[in-house]
């Protein structure tokens, strides 16, 4: 009396149309490692830039709060927009090739609505009490920030990069439509050349990818913060 | 009224009892305040009387008939529950708050609006201002008193009350337990009241249930008897050292019988009739004097520190103090 | 240019695509609630569920659109609806992940004194527990509302229809203006669901409820 759902699995899992496991061997210094490597490079690539864009945007608008909304509204509609329609829209912009560089671009924009909040809620989280005594201890502004408020801000902050990281790990797949690489172009051409192994193999190890950054991130995000957080 | 039957209270996987054996009966219209260290099971015990926890041995006979007569909701509608962090539905008016229970029982609309409008008046709260307020525009002590008013609201005969003043600052609380025993005076509920304080407890309770360690009943009487003639060295540790002025602080200079002043009163202080001996005791030593002048039916009459110390008494003279 | 991409809209096809699009979206969204929902309700009360439901939650917003979509192929085949059990799937997470710990936030205090006021358990969710969730279950709804509509973009890879269909004709055919008109269309409808779910979110806040944030209680 087998469970009808393994059956099913074990059928998808054996199927040799699904997964050829020939293929995966012969191809995988060929086209499987190339494409993983591609992917972790936009990856990284991306989150660096964006940190280094939303972190100093950040903290001004942590200072100056009429700031603040603004830089929501507009990263905010930013992160509205579908990742093929941005693609689209900035591959349209005179000068912009298809390649890396645009996937780049729109990693980017995703990712610093999350960043930039997260960064704000941070240094909102320092109680002011702590600013205070650092005050009065004759720190200035300067020593303030990387002394006290940003080691402070951290685990909410390496929160944000977990997001972020995890959103731009999936929507990098996409960019292989626009020639950005990565295990995106698995994907599509495995839905070109209607051979499922492709397929798998690159929705597969995407998804792998995505997870364990997510559990590396979240493992750093709890060491940060010892008083654990709960979801 | 309430009666507890040889009530213990033990959870599975566990060796020891929280509430051991508990017997005593809160009588009709009196407050009983369970009072005790943290652990003693005194919360415990007073959810019992609501089945919010259920007994493990023993039983809880409310008139007469065992609390476990009825379903759960069906008993606790009937019984008025005020907890110390109020429990407020924030996201319901003030109104629709206190008239929670009636609503749950079908009163009509009309008799649920009057009552709402009678519990705000009796608690201090003007009616046409709070009605339709919400928990969050009110300040800690104004939701407490809606926390009273909800319990009240059904007219409940029997009320639990869990720490009901202990989430604002001292003088508040204070000027709650006095308007509550005011309107006591009135409504004369049958209420179980618990607190670590054992100064609130005396204050409030007309009888006082001190529990131990473990939910063990250490003593039951009135707060008089267990500051005069404490049963154990567990309860005379817990009632304080100063349990002498604890129980001055239970009578008024208006009750004594005083010696006319005749003459002679130009220098020396005046003290209220109102206030509690223990307070008038304070007054007299701060003056420097060691007598003062009370006016009492019309008439000046002395305070001396004999006086004061003829209440006292020894532990097994009563003392002139009323109960 | 402009007049060009106007043009795009003009054709007969665009309302059609328009309509998959919409439709391919809120018919995933509200199987995903008719789905997710209903699992929160019942595991409300255990903590076992409670972490099981948030941890499939957290895994599955870690997992990338196109990689559900693009696995739908093998297994379901091509067209709507293999399109819309991806989407479904996908749209589920946010949803479980917010109606769950939306349910189990309510203060327990709350709770503590609904229930010793006699209330009873389906009393105290439907009166209680629900609408003082609410905004942080409809905060979920829209945010997945959001990214469903925009993973439905990708739905054209797998021949499921919907403005995709625009943006991969405009690039494969080097249509700049369709690939364009198809973008904008798009983008404009994730913003308008954003902001329409919002003002939908803030209309389901209990008015108690806005006071209490803005007092920061």
């Amino acid at each position: 009396m087998s469970n009808p759902v393994l059956l099913l699995l074990q059928d998808v899992l054996e199927e040799p149309q699904l997964i050829d496991w020939e293929w995966i061997r012969e191809n995988f210094t060929e086209d499987i490692v190339p494409a993983f490597q591609g992917h972790i490079f936009l990856s990284f690539v991306s989150v660096a830039i964006a940190l280094v864009i939303a972190l100093p945007i950040g903290v001004i608008s942590a200072r100056y709060r009429k700031v603040y909304p603004p830089v929501t509204a507009v990263t905010g509609v930013l992160y509205s927009i579908p990742s093929l329609a941005l693609f689209a829209i900035l591959i349209s912009i005179p000068g912009v090739k298809i390649g890396p560089s645009p996937v780049i671009i729109a990693l980017v924009a995703y990712s610093l609505l999350i960043l930039i909040r997260n960064t704000v809620a941070g240094i909102d989280s320092v109680p002011p009490e702590t600013i205070d005594a650092a005050r009065g201890m004759g720190l200035t502004n300067r020593q303030i920030l990387f002394r006290v408020e940003l080691p402070l801000a951290l685990p909410i902050i390496v929160a944000g990069v977990r997001i972020a990281t995890v959103t731009i790990i999936g929507i990098a797949t996409i960019g292989a439509y626009i020639n950005g690489g990565g295990l995106g172009a698995l994907i599509f051409d495995g839905i070109n050349r209607q051979f499922p192994t492709m397929i798998i193999t690159g929705a597969v190890l995407a998804t792998a990818l995505a997870i364990t950054a997510d559990l590396l991130l979240l493992g750093l995000e709890r060491y940060l913060r010892p008083w654990a957080r709960r979801t | 009224m309430i009666e507890f039957r040889q009530v213990s209270k033990t959870y599975p996987g566990s060796d020891n009892p929280v509430v051991n054996d508990l017997s005593f009966e809160v009588l009709e219209g009196e407050i009983c305040v369970l009072v005790g260290p943290s652990g003693c099971g005194k919360t415990t015990t007073m959810r019992m009387v609501n089945r919010l926890i259920e007994i493990t041995e023993g039983q809880i006979l409310i008139d007469g008939e065992p609390n476990s007569d009825l379903s759960g909701t069906q008993l606790r509608r009937k019984i008025g529950y005020a907890i110390q962090q109020i429990g407020l539905f924030p996201h319901r008016t003030i109104a629709d708050n206190i008239g929670t229970v009636p609503n749950l029982l079908g009163w009509d609309k009309g008799r649920i609006k009057d009552r709402v409008n009678e519990l705000l008046g009796l608690v201090g709260l003007s009616p046409d201002e709070y009605r339709d307020r919400y928990p969050a525009e009110l300040s800690g002590g104004q939701q407490q008193r809606v926390g009273v008013a909800r319990a009240l609201a059904a007219d409940p005969p029997i009320m639990l009350m869990d720490e009901p003043f202990g989430a604002v600052d001292p003088i508040t609380r204070e000027r709650l337990q006095d308007e509550f025993l005011r309107i006591q005076e009135d409504i004369k509920k049958t209420i179980v009241f618990v607190t670590h304080d054992i100064d609130e407890a005396i204050k409030m309770g007309d009888k006082i249930a001190i529990l131990k360690q473990g939910g063990v009943l250490a003593q039951y009487d009135t707060p008089e008897n267990i500051l005069s003639r404490p049963d154990s060295e567990f309860v005379s540790s817990f009632v304080g050292a100063d349990r002498v002025l604890k129980r001055l602080s239970l009578t008024r200079v208006a009750e004594m019988d005083l010696e006319p002043a005749n003459g002679g009163t130009d220098r020396l202080p005046h003290i209220s009739e109102g206030v509690t001996v223990k307070d008038a005791l304070s007054e007299l030593i701060g003056s420097g004097h060691t007598r003062a002048v009370v006016e009492q039916e019309g008439e000046d009459r002395l305070l001396t520190f004999e006086a004061i110390e003829a209440l006292t008494g020894g532990a097994s003279s009563g003392g002139e103090i009323s109960a | 240019m402009l007049f060009e991409i106007l043009e795009v809209y003009a054709r007969p096809d665009f309302p059609e695509k328009l309509r998959e699009h919409v439709v391919l979206s809120l018919a995933a969204l509200l199987v995903a609630i008719a789905i997710a929902l209903p699992v929160a309700l019942l595991i409300r009360n255990t903590p076992l569920g409670a972490a099981i439901a948030i941890n499939i939650g957290n895994v599955g917003r870690a997992v990338p659109s196109l990689a559900i979509l693009a696995l739908a192929l093998p297994l379901f085949g091509i067209g709507f609806g293999s399109a819309l059990v991806a989407l479904t799937a996908l749209a589920i997470p946010p949803i479980l992940i917010n109606a769950s710990t939306g349910l189990r936030e309510v203060s327990k205090d709350i709770i503590d004194a609904a229930r010793g006021m006699g209330l009873s358990g389906g009393q105290i969710l439907a009166r209680i527990q629900l609408p003082i969730a609410a905004p942080v279950i409809f905060a979920g709804i829209r945010t997945s509302a959001v990214q469903t509509v925009a993973s439905a973009t990708l739905a054209t890879f797998i021949g499921g229809g919907g403005l995709g269909d625009l943006i991969v004709e405009g690039y494969s055919s080097r249509g700049p203006e369709i690939l364009l008109a198809g973008a904008i269309a798009v983008a404009i409808l994730a913003i308008i669901t954003e902001v329409g779910f919002g003002a939908l979110e803030r209309a389901f806040t209990p008015k108690g409820l806005k006071i209490a944030q803005k007092r920061g209680r």
